[in-house]
């Protein structure tokens, strides 16, 4: 360094530090596009089915009625205190319970299997046997301005809520 | 020029430049010859130019870590022959399969093929491990090569998985929800884990592409850069295993002459041809620091060149594992089940075999069956180099008569366990007993948790009686291989539909 004096800034500097701090500002350099481009594999945009929808008019479920909505894997409950939309996603690995049949060997009450692991649930989405860890999401149910019912996937709500159409 | 036609014409193709330019050796009439064509050869210098007596025994290696290669090999020219008819699009990858069944020449065969090798490569890395492991190879120098192996053994599985969701049919489906359901469970990291294999919340169109370029880029690369590796330092590390010591004292009336005589059988092994432990280094001139450390007891005169010894088998083995792969191809057809159904599992949903144990496992609680036990049982496998450091035994099968016996009793005695654990867990469960258990009380005593501790507590019985690393090492590795194998039996012809207990003579349980 001509021109610098002595005990000015590159004589304060060690060698080893300098090259230290150039072998730390390398691994930042390398570490910030890694971590881009981890980043990068969580899309911000997905084309999946909406997470809300409407399933219909309450009459088209009469009261004391189990209707399974085959596309959004839901089970609608219609009894006298009112509907519930209760998830058909197996809450142990996301399998379709089944469909809900009456009390039998297995179960004492009217309910239905998981095919993939044996889980079994009743109605209000408790789980009776097997690995589910939780119960039964129940969504949140709301009347649309049409008229129409319409249920949210992304509110879960307790399973002892009813809604009153 | 003199001689027949065909002689001349020999003589003429192999006698000019272009040919001496591509081929530098005639083929060789002597050791130096030999072990120079090895030499000189690029692919076949991936092997030594001599090879131990040793390694050549079938019994020995029983030719698994190279059949294991000669499969990837298979499944990477398969594999790329199926890329050209094959769209990773949810809509049409299931067309592609019924396309390359029925419309593409051969298409069916290659499929097959493909699929019947993967079988095989995930059952021969699965049983090439328990060779390297019951002849104790993974003893230093090996500790990390053992590591390597069971990490490939691990991107075997994932190839596998992510191999059989490309045809997009109902196991293909089903076999991602649940897979990356599993994935979910790990605390913390579980749901976004999810997200980036899924590429979304969903299962569709991204976990596809994502799955596919998993199987066709990522996986295949790390395999073939894991096995560079692996086999480097089986060459770096002196060869394959074998014992420390030859077997058998000395005789005086010379050496047999292992390139004329039978050099796999039994016979060289009643000869001690040097004595044990000559302290011989090779030095890397110019290459690396110091001696290389591989030699130890290896004399020179115990390899015979690799050149036709070694070569030759492996030709033969490669056309075995063809002619297999091509007859099975041949007369079994691959399994297509129907186009994918988001809206309903099929029932019973089972997974290929070698993934029934695991599914058995999730089938008791998914955060034990599916995390916790595989992650302890890898961890348990690769720490094995590291806890049983003792060298005895390195290269003889079992280690010793009691090694066998101990590890006849470990496979056979902890047989019945799984089944005894299920049938308890089917009559006196926690959830039976205790409808309101908290899942981490389903989580703790289940027999998937139960038959891990069971096994880790014969484990460590083995130790303080037999007061050897080794004989604990042997019966934790036996009762992991009955355990395994037990489940997958169990999973395979004892679960029916909605996965409850079913005699295979019923109806619904071979899926």
């Amino acid at each position: 360094m001509s021109g610098s004096q002595p005990g000015g800034f590159w004589d304060r500097i060690s060698r080893r530090a300098l090259l230290g701090t150039g072998w730390v500002a390398f691994l930042f350099s390398v570490v910030g596009p890694a971590l881009a481009n981890i980043r990068f594999l969580f899309p911000n945009v997905v084309y999946e089915e909406p997470t809300v929808f409407k399933i219909g008019t309450p009459e088209d479920f009469p009261v004391g009625t189990t209707t399974f909505l085959e596309d959004r894997r839901v089970f609608i409950f219609h009894e006298p205190q009112g509907f519930r939309a209760v998830s058909a996603t197996c809450t142990h690995l996301r399998c379709t319970t089944g469909p809900f049949v009456p009390a039998d060997g297995q179960a004492k009450v009217e309910h239905s299997h998981c095919p993939c692991h044996g889980s079994i649930f009743d109605k209000a989405g408790n789980v009776l046997q097997g690995p589910a860890p939780r119960p039964l999401e129940v969504y949140q149910i709301s009347l649309g301005g049409d008229g129409r019912l319409v249920v949210n996937t992304n509110e879960v709500v307790p399973p002892d809520r009813y809604f009153k159409a | 020029m003199k001689g027949s036609v065909g002689k001349r014409i020999t003589t003429w193709v192999t006698g000019n430049r272009v040919w001496r330019s591509l081929f530098r050796h005639d083929l060789p009439h002597d050791d130096l010859g030999r072990m120079q064509t090895m030499f000189t050869n690029f692919f076949l210098h991936l092997v030594p130019a001599r090879v131990h007596f040793h390694s050549l025994r079938p019994g020995y290696t029983l030719g698994l870590g190279v059949i294991s290669l000669f499969l990837f090999a298979i499944l990477v020219v398969t594999g790329v022959l199926l890329m050209f008819f094959y769209v990773p699009w949810a809509e049409r990858a299931y067309h592609d399969m019924k396309d390359l069944e029925f419309a593409v020449s051969y298409g069916v065969i290659l499929r097959n093929m493909h699929r019947w090798a993967a079988h095989a490569m995930v059952a021969v890395v699965f049983l090439h491990m328990v060779r390297v492991f019951y002849t104790g190879s993974y003893k230093r120098p090996r500790e990390f090569n053992w590591v390597l192996g069971v990490l490939l053994w691990l991107l075997t599985l994932g190839l596998s998985f992510t191999g059989y969701l490309l045809p997009w049919d109902q196991l293909a489906f089903w076999a991602i929800t649940v897979g990356t359901s599993i994935a979910s469970y790990p605390p913390w990291i579980g749901k976004t884990l999810r997200v980036l294999l899924l590429g979304g919340n969903t299962v569709g169109q991204g976990a596809l592409l994502r799955f596919y370029v998993l199987h066709v880029v990522a996986l295949p690369v790390a395999v073939a850069l894991l096995v560079a590796v692996h086999l480097w330092r089986v060459r770096k590390d002196g060869g394959l295993s074998r014992p420390l010591t030859p077997a058998l004292p000395a005789i005086a009336g010379g050496v047999p002459d292992p390139a004329t005589k039978d050099a796999t059988g039994p016979a060289l092994a009643e000869y001690e041809i040097f004595p044990p432990f000559s302290q011989k280094t090779y030095g890397l001139m110019e290459l690396a620091w110091g001696t290389s450390p591989v030699v130890e007891t290896q004399a020179p005169e115990e390899e015979i060149p690799s050149w036709p010894h070694l070569t030759f088998r492996l030709l033969v083995l490669f056309v075995g594992v063809l002619a297999v792969m091509s007859t099975m191809a041949y007369f079994f057809d691959a399994p297509l089940e129907e186009l994918a159904n988001p809206t309903h599992p099929p029932n019973p949903a089972k997974a290929p075999w070698y993934f029934l144990g695991l599914q058995e496992l999730v089938s008791y609680s998914a955060l034990v069956g599916g995390v916790v036990v595989p992650a302890l049982l890898i961890l348990g496998l690769m720490s094995i180099p590291y806890v049983d450091l003792n060298r005895e035994g390195e290269g003889i099968w079992f280690t010793s008569q009691r090694g066998r016996r101990i590890a006849l009793a470990c496979l056979l005695g902890t047989a019945p366990l799984g089944p005894l654990l299920i049938y308890l867990n089917g009559h006196f469960g926690a959830r039976l007993l205790w409808p309101e258990a908290p899942q981490a009380v389903v989580d703790l005593l289940n027999p998937g948790s139960l038959l891990l501790f069971l096994i880790v507590l014969i484990s460590l019985m083995t130790w303080r009686v037999t007061g050897s690393r080794r004989a604990a090492a042997i019966a934790l590795f036996s009762a992991f291989l009955s355990a395994y194998v037990i489940l997958m039996i169990i999973g395979t012809f004892f679960r029916g539909p909605n996965w409850v207990w079913v005699w295979p003579w019923q109806a619904g349980a071979i899926y």
